[in-house]
């Protein structure tokens, strides 16, 4: 295993992948997906990313046994996507939430759990420490799934696809629909289980989210694989060179810059850093929470 | 009385089940083998695969998996206001008494009937379309909103999906059923007047079998048809030697009551060719015989009771006033082999006397009314789990309003009337009558054998020649009928009718093509009759109320029994074919 929790060992082999829609009458309608063969290996975070239609979520779907595969082959856990096995191990969330919506939060988990044969009390005691996990109000979790909002169905989505404590977790679109808040509890979230040691396979097309979290991503277009590898490695500009200090004076700029031009750098850019708008908004929601009543206008927000 | 239910021939009905679920199966393997063959070495890894999955899950079965799928179905059915459907049922039991009647307590057997029959079809009308609604939408709901997505990425298997949702239907739609069942017993027993109650019985009949002999003594197919559309009962004419002859089989000392007596209860129709008196109901007797001791005993008159029950009390000791010969009912005129042979005449001249199978019968001790009303509803619960189970299956493979119709389309055709049509289809004639004919050759032959043996005389001529007539006469039409079809099958019935030829000539022999159009004909006669097989005879289930409804007990063999049958019938196969059709599909496809 790697230092960053990573092994060599592959929780999802795809070779060769490919799926055909057809219509009534059998005839080929699109290709979803073509010739896709990569692999997720343990204890990492897996980015699929793509534009609408390139064929991201069928993936998953063919991973999770929902849609067969016209051609390819797939292993999960050493075991065929058609095997229902291999579902012992396995947490899904999917792009919405599909959950039962009569039910309510403990109800919800208690079903799932029951699908995975747990006894009364592993059941319930799981139930608590998930709701709990995904910070979902007391108060709500005993009203019907109908009765929530896109935020709070999300937190039970999540934590019926963790009810079993699985190795591998695919999210599809975790951060769709939430809030700023919401999307940072799942990016931490997400992180926590890349502690834990557990794989993640997530799709997205929120790129910002993906960054964040994820160790390797592929990029999917017309249903074919264009681009795979480390995050970072993909991101970074190898021809230029990013030095970052505590502030300094416009003269101390100028030495530095007649400093770099004369090591025949290229100055292209001298800037003061920017925070991004999520770290604001958190910060403020922050600030809020812990002093309220209090209220601060910025400057810049007077007009 | 016109409800006479036939017990059913369990060997022929676990024949013909084996025949359709088990050829069906095979039928499925085997187009699934074929295909994988032609995909070559790819698709025979994919079948083994496919048959090695279905083996390891029936294997994993999980008892709780089952369970909490049925606790969800019956939870969403409970929140979606399933059980709205006793506001409708509420609503029908506030008022139906005043459409009714029958409160001055001047109440007859009929309206007791009508009572009985309203409540149990009113139960039935109200839990049939709701588990039919439930249950054909379950699945496809689910399909269609997805959450069965979160289900399946689960270690649930699509066997312990489809069995969820059949348990979970049926315990709501039981859980309804219980409840108006309740209900309806406190309302029948309210709506009863107090001196009417004594109605409310469930009698245990012996029947048995009736025959009859004409006007001349010589054995007859039936009686006389006093011009009734509906050729039910036969009439015999009074002071002939026309008689009905009942035989009851499996008798001894335990159909007598506690004061040993033997109750023999009849309801007889009369048709009057003249006025008479009209304050007196037409004269009849019993005539108990003992062919092999070549005994008999003849009852004093007694009145018939017009439109109503009449139950005969007949002592075991037989005797008549001035005669000083004794009988013992049952050590005299029942057979070594059990059997007590009744026979009834009219004793009024040229009047004449209805009857059929079911209107004499030993009465044995009664039951309470609510063992027999109970044992009805447990057959509305078995067509109820059978309704589930079809909705269910058809849900896994189509919308759920076009499963919905496909179960209700199948209800319709489950009825007896189409089911016999269906049986001609098939068949070319009425498998009903054939059974009818065939007993019948039986019993002239019987007839004709006893003929010949009596002692040489005129009379013997008489009784020989028309036991031959009648007995030639049932073998021509049993041998019509049973050549089966007249003109072939569809095809050969549009190769006569463009060729102008009639239905009794031969088709021309030695034609391969003539072959092919018979071989192609027998084909779809084939399909034919595996449809008819798979369409359930709800019939069996419907005769349940029939009984309670006329006052009779439900008896086990010929009622209770059928319906389990039949219920379990369709049990395997359903839950295989929809678990079959869950696991091939696509979930995610539209």
């Amino acid at each position: 295993m790697s230092q960053s929790g990573q092994s060599s060992e592959s929780v999802i082999e795809i070779r060769n992948l490919g799926k055909v829609y057809r219509d009534f009458w059998g005839r080929p309608k699109v290709k979803a997906v073509n010739a896709l063969s990569l692999d997720v290996r343990r204890g990492e975070v897996f980015g699929l990313l793509g534009p609408n239609g390139s064929g991201k979520t069928t993936t998953l779907k063919l991973l999770l046994g929902l849609l067969f595969p016209s051609e390819g082959e797939i292993k999960i856990l050493g075991k065929s996507a058609a095997d229902v096995a291999k579902n012992e191990r396995i947490g899904y969330l999917p792009e919405e939430s599909y959950l039962y919506r009569f039910l309510n939060a403990y109800e919800t988990l208690d079903f799932y759990g029951r699908l995975f044969d747990m006894p009364a009390s592993v059941r319930k005691e799981r139930s608590e420490k998930l709701l709990d996990q995904v910070k979902l109000a007391p108060q709500a979790r005993h009203r019907q799934l109908k009765e929530y909002s896109k935020g709070m169905t999300r937190r039970i989505g999540v934590a019926q696809a963790l009810i079993n404590d699985p190795d591998l977790v695919m999210l599809d679109e975790p951060t769709s629909g939430l809030d700023p808040l919401g999307n940072r509890d799942m990016k931490d979230l997400i992180l926590d289980l890349k502690k834990q040691g557990k794989t993640v396979l997530m799709c997205s097309h929120l790129l910002a989210d993906v960054q964040d979290v994820c160790d390797r991503i592929a990029i999917l277009y017309g249903g074919e694989l264009k681009v795979m590898g480390r995050v970072d490695e993909l991101l970074k500009a190898q021809d230029e060179t990013q030095i970052l200090s505590s502030k300094l004076s416009p003269e101390a700029i100028k030495e530095v810059e007649a400093v770099l031009k004369k090591h025949g750098a290229n100055v292209l850019k001298v800037d003061q850093p920017t925070a991004n708008l999520e770290d604001l908004f958190l910060k403020t929601v922050q600030e809020s929470r812990d002093r309220p009543g209090h209220r601060t206008v910025k400057e810049g927000a007077k007009s | 009385m016109s409800f006479d239910a036939q017990p059913i021939v369990f060997s022929e009905a676990i024949l013909a089940w084996l025949m359709t679920a088990g050829g069906m199966m095979l039928l499925v393997l085997g187009v699934s083998f074929l295909s994988a063959l032609s995909q070559g070495n790819s698709g025979l890894k994919m079948f083994s695969s496919e048959v090695g999955g279905v083996l390891s899950d029936l294997i994993s079965l999980s008892p709780r998996r089952i369970w909490a799928l049925a606790k969800l179905t019956f939870i969403e059915a409970y929140r979606r206001k399933a059980l709205a459907v006793f506001v409708v049922f509420a609503l029908l039991f506030m008022f139906a008494g005043w459409f009714m009647g029958g409160g001055d307590g001047d109440i007859t057997n009929d309206q007791v009937k009508v009572y009985v029959s309203f409540v149990l079809r009113a139960i039935s009308w109200l839990t049939l379309p709701m588990a039919l609604v439930l249950s054909s939408f379950g699945i496809p709901e689910d399909i269609r909103i997805r959450s069965l997505h979160t289900v399946v990425t689960k270690p649930a298997r699509r066997l312990e999906i489809v069995m969820g949702r059949v348990l979970g239907f049926t315990l709501i739609g039981t859980l309804v059923l219980s409840v108006m069942s309740v209900v309806g017993w406190i309302w029948i027993v309210r709506e009863i007047p107090a001196k009417a109650q004594e109605m409310l019985v469930c009698r245990v009949p012996v029947k048995g079998e009736l025959t009859f002999v004409d006007r001349d003594g010589v054995p007859a197919e039936k009686g006389i048809n006093t011009g009734d559309i509906v050729d039910f009962r036969s009439y015999i004419e009074g002071a002939t030697k026309a008689r009905a002859i009942w035989t009851f089989d499996g008798i001894d000392e335990s159909v007598l009551d506690s004061e040993g007596n033997l109750n023999l209860e009849n309801q007889f129709f009369a048709f009057r060719s003249y006025k008479g008196d009209m304050n007196h109901q037409l004269l009849y007797d019993f005539q108990f015989r003992n062919p092999e001791k070549k005994i008999s005993f003849t009852t004093n008159p007694m009145e018939m009771g017009e439109f109503r029950g009449v139950r005969n009390k007949i002592a075991r000791k037989l005797e008549r006033p001035g005669d000083e010969k004794t009988y013992d009912l049952i050590k005299d005129f029942v057979t070594s082999k059990g059997t007590l042979t009744v026979e009834v005449s009219c004793i009024d001249r040229e009047q004449y006397l209805g009857m059929a199978r079911p209107d004499l019968f030993i009465r044995l001790p009664d039951r309470s009314f609510a063992a027999g009303y109970f044992k009805a509803v447990l057959g509305i619960e078995l067509m109820m789990i059978l309704v589930i189970l079809i909705s269910v299956c058809s849900s896994t493979f189509l919308k759920g309003p076009i499963a919905a119709l496909l179960t209700f389309v199948l209800l319709i055709l489950g009825g007896e009337d189409s089911h016999k049509f269906m049986d001609q289809l098939v068949t070319g004639r009425s498998k009903e009558n054939t059974a009818v004919l065939e007993q019948q050759v039986k019993q002239l032959e019987g007839v004709y054998i006893e003929a010949m043996k009596m002692p040489d005389s005129d009379e013997k001529q008489a009784a020989v020649q028309a036991a031959k007539k009648k007995l030639q006469a049932r073998r021509i039409k049993l041998e019509t009928i049973k050549n089966g079809f007249k003109g072939g099958g569809f095809l050969e019935s549009i190769y006569r009718i463009y060729t102008h030829m009639n239905d009794t000539t031969e088709l021309p022999e030695g034609n391969p093509a003539m072959k092919i159009m018979v071989g192609v004909d027998n084909q779809l006669t084939g399909f034919l009759w595996l449809c008819k097989q798979i369409i359930p005879r709800l019939a069996t289930f419907n005769n349940m109320s029939e009984y309670v409804a006329n006052g009779f007990d439900v008896p086990w063999d010929s009622a209770l029994l059928p319906c389990v049958l039949v219920t379990l019938g369709y049990l395997l196969p359903c839950i295989l074919l929809g678990y079959f059709a869950l696991r091939v599909r696509e979930l995610e496809s539209k």
